[in-house]
């Protein structure tokens, strides 16, 4: 049979690449008004002049603001961090394995993306407060691990679906511990998928805004409270210069960070 | 010999999610069956008045208008996040990529809303420039519509649908699609017949991180939707915070509950009766 | 990973530590968002050498919501008149040692005579009296009447806004019918109900939140809402195409009190608070800062500004009042404003 010549891989993909350039733009306009209105002169939805206005006042004279987003970064690495462990231990144990309670967390497990915000505000707050728990970022953290889990579940079991068992049981022929055969084989395998769960879990967390609402304590503000309290107010150019510093930042980690990448996917 | 670790792997899943979910549930679950307190809260005394109260036109009306905009968002979400997530998965650039997709997600959803005004709105970019250039002479109301909810949501959904799909065509093997094409299949029977059917797990994931938060949303509609537009989570919203009838807002939620927990196991079933086979043939 | 594990386990433990350092020289108040200036607050924290914990809300109900549902911590928060005499009927109120407060006598008597929510003022002491009304951007809108007529007219469809707010709509509803804002009166309460329904027609959503930035857009001509929102988000120029009156035929009015929780550690700081805010000088910087009428007499000379609306714009609105079960009628009425 002859061998077809090699193809670019870009060109194959012209349509599908079409697709994402248009789901890029979709995502970043927004982005340019903010940046673009970040450098406004002046507060309201017209250019007036260019100004590094709300930089300043973002850099030296935005203390709470700046505690808020401190509140904010914690609380999304802790319980993305948590979740994800207890998420993609769970997917590999409901996945693989038959055992009592099975259906029991199969139904329960995915509850906290169904169940509507507010109530599950409202109910984790009568539970901390019945068992006289403090609030303040415990809680919020309790409670973001809370409705992270099942997103990385979701995300960790469908990329199980695609393994190849026969490796596994390759791994245990050959006589490897359990221990071993989840280190060395399952998450490795996985990376991916725990990767994507981690990122959406953090995503998740830097955004919630209801279930913080309730849970929050004293003093404990985070970056949705703080802004949704502006909501009324306005001072809002300094925000966009905070998203502005926050995007680019994350995005100079992420384009220069490749080496650090492959070297922690391999 | 495979041991039957799954009570191992599960233990922190299952107290996690028991105490701090379960219980917690249990009290809006209960609650649901109690009488409203004068100013709110609960009254201990059992009643079915957040119950009967489901029965109404307003009720029937918010619950159509919800599934509709629900289900049209999912499907619009993941037939544009299916090729975008293939794209991402079959580039050189796919950890750079994935990054890039997610940051802007990064920035508070609220900005990015008032951005989409700025853009979308009765003063914003697009009306006025389309007066300036003599295409309109009145601003055409873009948003404060069900058009509108729809485009944020597929907007603050599309990243929760991408991210899965990624997850599971990135670990396809491409040379089965071309196996197909020797075999003298067309390019979309491959893609239908062949990958398809390998990340449906990828694709129902997608479908319930759409479907699920757009059924609960609140702000969205809030925001963008105008006076007609209202969905089961305004509702939930107003019967807990302006009619402080916590035992309304309570029956509300579970009934949701109940009935997306019913469609979500009606979904997997329906879509992953060849998994089970593949698993019972290997144990 | 373990690293990263080990450092995020450090963070989380350092923050849990910080943020139950002991409580002795800090008050905890819970207040609508920047309702007290920075100044006066750093003034109080300066001369009795504490700390201010400030947490925020941006309605009633939200705050209500959560302090009902156990959100324990705060030393004062700042209801409105309803819910102030909600919070008291559960019980959820220190009665305040007016002994304590010097201060209180600055405070107008005749205000003092209206409150009928709380006699004496045994748990709240008052800290503003106002109102909302309407914003119209005099750009765009010519030859109106400063009443709620503007709702009515048809070349203002779709770039007007109500607040989101059942009791300030029916409200400004039954007045403009004639009647109490407080009225369980279904007669009225329909005529009031239809009323709605033809400004609802021509507005473009209900807003209790953006009103202000889609009104310094120009999303919005016309808004229904408050004057410190609405004004703070314009710049000089535009102020000046700004007419922000309470409607002619009048509407609700509120008063927002300081009161002490019952669970507060910090009471007697917390009546030194509340003492501190009528003193005159600090009083008149906050009716200063938001343009507000002054409910501290002394403080009347001190400003040095003049009020968006005075103590005369606010005699032809009606105090809104705790309706107990009969907020019932008017949840009916507003679900079906919202949803037909």
């Amino acid at each position: 049979m002859k061998k077809k010549p090699p193809v670019n891989p870009m060109d194959r993909h012209r349509i599908s690449g079409s697709f994402f350039v248009f789901s890029m733009i979709f995502f970043y306009a927004p982005l340019l008004i903010l940046i673009i209105f970040s450098f406004n002169e002046g507060k309201s939805m017209t250019f007036t002049g260019f100004s590094l206005r709300w930089y300043k006042e973002l850099f030296f004279n935005s203390a709470k603001l700046w505690g808020s987003f401190g509140n904010t970064v914690i609380i999304a690495l802790v319980s993305a961090l948590v979740s994800t462990i207890i998420g993609t231990l769970g997917a590999i144990g409901l996945y693989w394995y038959n055992f009592k309670l099975k259906k029991y967390l199969q139904v329960v497990s995915y509850l906290p993306i169904i169940l509507p915000e507010i109530i599950i505000g409202v109910s984790m707050l009568m539970f901390f407060a019945s068992i006289n728990l403090p609030l303040g970022l415990a809680t919020i953290i309790i409670a973001h691990i809370t409705f992270n889990i099942p997103y990385v579940l979701l995300i960790v079991m469908a990329r199980l679906s695609e393994f190849d068992y026969s490796i596994i049981e390759a791994a245990y022929d050959l006589g490897a511990k359990e221990i071993d055969t989840l280190l060395k084989v399952i998450i490795p395998m996985s990376i991916p998928g725990i990767i994507s769960g981690f990122l959406v879990a953090i995503t998740l967390s830097i955004d919630d805004f209801v279930i913080t609402f309730f849970v929050t304590g004293p003093g404990a503000s985070t970056l949705p409270l703080h802004i949704y309290s502006m909501l009324r107010f306005g001072l809002s150019p300094v925000i966009n210069s905070l998203s502005v510093i926050l995007i680019v930042g994350s995005l100079v980690f992420a384009l220069t960070s490749k080496r650090m990448f492959r070297h922690m996917f391999n | 010999m495979m041991k039957n670790y799954g009570q191992r792997y599960t233990l922190p899943l299952l107290l996690w999610i028991t105490v701090f979910f379960v219980i917690p549930f249990s009290i809006i679950f209960v609650g649901s069956f109690l009488k409203k307190g004068l100013y709110g809260g609960f009254e201990l005394q059992f009643s079915l008045d957040a119950y009967t109260s489901l029965f109404s036109n307003t009720m029937r009306k918010v619950s159509i208008n919800t599934i509709i905009i629900s289900v049209i968002t999912t499907i619009v979400t993941v037939l544009l996040a299916l090729p975008t997530a293939y794209y991402m998965a079959r580039s050189r650039y796919k950890e750079t990529l994935l990054f890039l997709v997610i940051i802007p997600f990064w920035t508070n959803f609220l900005i990015r809303i008032f951005a989409w005004i700025a853009i979308l709105g009765n003063n914003g970019l697009v009306n006025n420039f389309l007066i300036n250039a003599g295409l309109l002479n009145a601003p055409v109301q873009l948003l404060y519509n069900r058009w509108a909810v729809i485009l944020i949501m597929i907007y603050t959904s599309l990243p929760f649908a991408i991210l899965p799909l990624y997850s599971t065509i990135e670990k396809f093997d491409f040379s089965l699609l071309e196996a197909a094409r020797d075999l003298g299949a067309t390019k979309p029977q491959s893609v239908y017949k062949v990958l398809i059917p390998i990340i449906i797990p990828g694709i129902t994931t997608a479908v319930l991180f759409t479907f699920i938060p757009a059924f609960g949303n609140f702000a969205i509609p809030d925001i963008v939707g105008g006076t007609d537009i209202r969905m089961l989570g305004n509702i939930i919203n107003e019967k807990l915070k302006t009619a402080r009838n916590w035992p309304s807002a309570s029956s509300i939620s579970v009934v949701l509950t109940i009935m997306t927990t019913g469609a979500v196991i009606l979904f997997t079933r329906l879509t992953a009766p060849k998994r089970a086979a593949q698993v019972k043939e290997e144990s | 990973m373990k690293k990263m594990l080990i450092l995020s386990l450090m963070a989380v433990l350092m923050a849990l530590f910080a943020s139950t350092v002991s409580a002795e020289d800090k008050l905890y108040i819970y207040n609508w968002t920047y309702y007290t200036p920075d100044e006066v607050i750093k003034g109080f924290e300066e001369k009795f050498n504490v700390k201010v914990v400030y947490d925020e809300f941006a309605s009633n109900e939200e705050m209500f919501a959560k302090l009902k549902a156990g959100g324990t911590g705060y030393d004062i928060t700042f209801p409105s008149a309803d819910y102030t005499a909600i919070m008291i009927k559960e019980g959820m109120l220190e009665k305040i040692d007016k002994s304590k407060i010097p201060n209180f006598k600055n405070i107008d008597p005749e205000l003092i005579k209206t409150i009928t929510y709380d006699k004496n003022c045994e748990y709240s002491v008052p800290y503003m009296k106002g109102a909302s009304g309407v914003a119209v951007n005099k750009k765009y809108v010519k030859n109106y009447t400063k009443d709620m007529s503007v709702y009515l007219k048809p070349e203002l469809k779709g770039r007007m806004t109500l607040l989101d707010d059942m009791r300030e709509v029916m409200g400004f509803a039954l007045k403009a019918n004639g009647f109490s804002v407080n009225t369980i009166n279904p007669a009225e309460l329909k005529k009031a109900k239809e009323l709605v329904m033809q400004w609802r027609a021509n507005i473009l959503k209900f807003d209790a939140e953006s009103f202000g930035k889609g009104f310094a857009s120009g999303e919005f001509w016309v808004v229904q809402g408050y004057e410190e929102n609405i004004l703070s988000e314009l710049e000089d120029a535009a102020k000046k195409d700004t007419d922000f009156f309470i409607p002619s035929t009048g509407g609700p009015c509120y008063i927002d009190s300081m009161v002490i929780m019952k669970d507060s550690k910090n009471k007697d700081l917390a009546l030194k608070f509340i003492n501190y805010i009528h003193e005159p000088a600090q009083y008149a910087k906050f009716v200063d800062k938001f343009g507000f009428p002054s409910i501290n007499v002394p403080a009347r000379k001190l400003r040095t500004g003049k009020p968006v609306y005075t103590e005369e714009d606010l005699k032809k609105c009606e105090l809104k009042l705790d309706l107990g079960e009969n907020l019932e009628l008017y949840n009916k009425i507003w679900e079906e404003i919202k949803n037909e």
